[in-house]
């Protein structure tokens, strides 16, 4: 067999497997249809659920922000009934002016001597 | 934007080649049902995992999806024929029916199907008798039209092997058909 004619064979192997092709019924070319279709879809479905999991993690960030936030002023704020009162004895004795200052030995004098009765 | 134009261009790359790959694979596995299910498989994967590829790329690739789907599917009729096969064989009882076991009269084939020719016939039967290997190096390199390079990625094989599968594919064509020539 010649070159020419092995490109002749071949051509006509093309032609009927050509000829083969576009004689499929029209259910076969309906399935092919939905297929390609189907696979597309995907894509496309993948494209358009690209942004959620940025969503997820912004809205996530978002919730941990706002519970770190609100944590700490939440324990500033404390229970109903603090522990320590809100006012110092200092802040009270400072309403009594240079003299407590003064008085202060007579005060831990006094302190000592009532331990000492209570003991 | 992109992404639409990206679209519409696999569109156009699968409906271009869909046919083909339709009648490869029906001369892989003789059923036209099974074929459609590959082609489908094939299209997934092929959109999943190399649709963003260069356009330049996508037939090899798309056939080297589809020839893995086909592997696969010989793979498991393998298993299905070795273990399978007997107990189902045992079950029937109709083996001795001469009607069951008469070849399907109604369905001489996709290429006499469609082209209803004695030609046709042959080529079909021819194409169907080849290994797998040889059949799909014709097949891609001289009806799909792609070239050594990209036989070879769509086989996965090197060049050297696609010339030698193809260089006896045509002998053993020629031989099959000689007295349609």
């Amino acid at each position: 067999m010649t070159e020419s004619d092995r490109q002749a064979w071949v051509a006509d192997a093309r032609a009927r497997l050509d000829e083969s092709t576009q004689s499929l019924d029209a259910a076969t070319l309906s399935r092919l249809n939905q297929a390609r279709h189907a696979a597309l879809a995907t894509r496309s479905r993948g494209l358009r659920a690209w942004w959620l999991p940025a969503a997820g993690l912004a809205t996530s960030c978002a919730l941990v922000f706002a519970l770190v936030s609100w944590y700490p002023s939440a324990q500033r704020a404390g229970p109903a009934t603090p522990a320590h009162p809100a006012v110092s004895d200092a802040e009270i004795a400072a309403d009594d002016g240079i003299e407590f200052y003064q008085d202060l030995e007579f005060y831990a004098w006094l302190d000592a001597q009532e331990q000492e009765s209570g003991g | 934007m992109a992404d639409t134009t990206q679209q519409r261009a696999l569109d156009e790359f699968l409906k271009a080649i869909e046919r083909r790959a339709l009648r490869m694979t029906e001369l892989a596995t003789a059923s036209r049902d099974e074929a459609l299910d590959l082609v489908q498989d094939a299209m997934f994967g092929f959109v999943r995992h190399y649709a963003d590829k260069p356009q330049a790329d996508w037939a090899p690739l798309f056939y080297r999806v589809l020839d893995n789907r086909i592997n696969d599917w010989y793979r498991r009729r393998q298993v299905r024929n070795r273990w399978i096969a007997p107990f189902l064989r045992a079950a029937e009882d109709d083996d001795d029916d001469p009607i069951v076991q008469a070849p399907d009269a109604a369905d001489p084939g996709p290429l006499l199907r469609l082209a209803g020719s004695q030609a046709a016939l042959a080529l079909d039967g021819a194409l169907r008798a080849l290994p797998h290997r040889q059949r799909q190096a014709f097949l891609l390199r001289l009806w799909e039209g792609l070239d050594v390079a990209a036989t070879a990625v769509a086989m996965r094989c090197s060049q050297g092997s696609v010339k030698t599968h193809l260089s006896r594919a045509l002998t053993a064509l020629r031989r099959a058909l000689e007295d349609h020539q």
